[in-house]
């Protein structure tokens, strides 16, 4: 399916759309009043897996897509990979950035916790959601490869 | 769906989200600054319930940074880039630091910024808040800044323990705490470090997060 351009296409949008601004959220990236990327030594593994997830579901999201456009099948699997994306791309968001700041001043101290769970937990949460999109590649893998040897 | 489709709806959500993540990095700047942020503007920063300044007064730059002890990027900040900015600026009489608390992540963060305060007090502002930067351990509120800590922190300082006990206990910074909360809203830091560079002129940078050095010295080199 990567042979056709469109799809290729679509996973080149899917990560730079992913990863420019997860990276700002995250506070690798910085646009004012310098354009800069940022990654200092502790937060290399965080950023590493930012990318390994960016990557992952720009080739997942595009295989659904084309599972489902191709060969009609259910739409199980995407909703799969849109959440280990979602996972990721929650995981690691600074508690004290803008959102942070926003959803705290609305909505108090539980906001806060959750933020917190997300800033504290990034780590062990990319690794879940890269486990995910990893296991939602292995079975769509699988299943294009079988149903298309069917078709 | 066709690939036509798939294209101009990637490239769709693909745009909403750039728009969306630039619109909230810059809305602070917009909403309460009207030079936006990293726009230069004329200085109105109101710092006399800041921290006392490190270095020298008569510094021509004035760094503020607006911050929260159980911030992590503020404790990344302060271990990756702060050191190198006293080095060249600060100390070579360049530029001077200004702390304003801009306590939101927790109840912690509000006895923490007192606590900071009763030990200017004593003549140990500088020295609290390095030991605040340095022993942050862990999420908001999960207990290592809690009264004992702080506690702890000012016995390890060697402060007159009674004269700081007094201080936490009358809550006697607390306006002081919340007057450097609203002035930090009213500058639009609606984030953890932001930083607001102030000319001699009385011209203004404003930027959020934990920038390196070399974004300081860009800016400040370009107000000197």
């Amino acid at each position: 399916m990567f042979s056709s351009y469109s799809y290729v296409l679509l996973a080149g949008i899917i990560f730079v759309c992913m990863l420019i601004p997860l990276s700002i959220l995250s506070e690798f990236l910085f646009i004012e009043p310098l354009f800069v990327i940022h990654v200092i030594e502790d937060r290399a593994f965080g950023f590493t897996l930012l990318v390994a997830i960016s990557f992952m579901s720009a080739v997942v999201i595009p295989m659904n897509i084309y599972r489902i456009r191709t060969l009609q099948k259910s739409t199980t699997k995407i909703g799969g990979s849109l959440l280990g994306s979602i996972i990721g791309a929650s995981a690691g968001i600074c508690s004290c950035g803008p959102i942070g700041f926003s959803i705290i001043s609305t909505f108090g101290t539980v906001a806060g916790t959750a933020t917190a769970f997300l800033t504290y937990y990034e780590i062990p949460l990319r690794l879940v959601s890269l486990g995910l999109l990893c296991l939602v590649y292995y079975t769509t893998a699988k299943s294009i490869s079988i149903e298309c040897k069917i078709q | 769906m066709d690939a036509k489709t798939i294209i101009v709806a990637g490239t769709f959500v693909g745009i909403v989200l750039i728009v969306v993540t630039l619109f909230t990095s810059f809305q602070s700047g917009w909403d309460n600054n009207p030079g936006g942020m990293g726009m230069k503007t004329e200085s109105t920063i109101n710092l006399e319930n800041g921290s006392p300044a490190l270095g020298s007064e008569s510094a021509p730059i004035t760094i503020v940074e607006f911050g929260d002890y159980q911030c992590e990027s503020c404790y990344y900040w302060f271990h990756n880039t702060r050191s190198t900015i006293i080095d060249n600026y600060i100390e070579t009489g360049k530029a001077k630091l200004v702390f304003v608390d801009l306590p939101f992540l927790g109840r912690d963060s509000i006895t923490a910024a007192q606590a900071s305060y009763c030990a200017e007090d004593q003549g140990k502002y500088w020295e609290y808040h390095t030991m605040l930067y340095t022993f942050q351990d862990g999420a908001p509120d999960s207990g290592w800044a809690n009264q004992d800590r702080l506690n702890s922190f000012a016995f390890t300082l060697e402060m007159n323990m009674d004269e700081f006990n007094d201080c936490m206990d009358s809550s006697k910074y607390k306006i002081r705490v919340k007057a450097n909360y609203n002035e930090a809203v009213k500058q639009g830091a609606q984030s953890t470090p932001t930083f607001i560079i102030i000319s001699s002129d009385g011209t203004t940078k404003k930027f959020a997060g934990a920038q390196p050095y070399s974004v300081f010295a860009a800016t400040i080199e370009s107000m000197l």
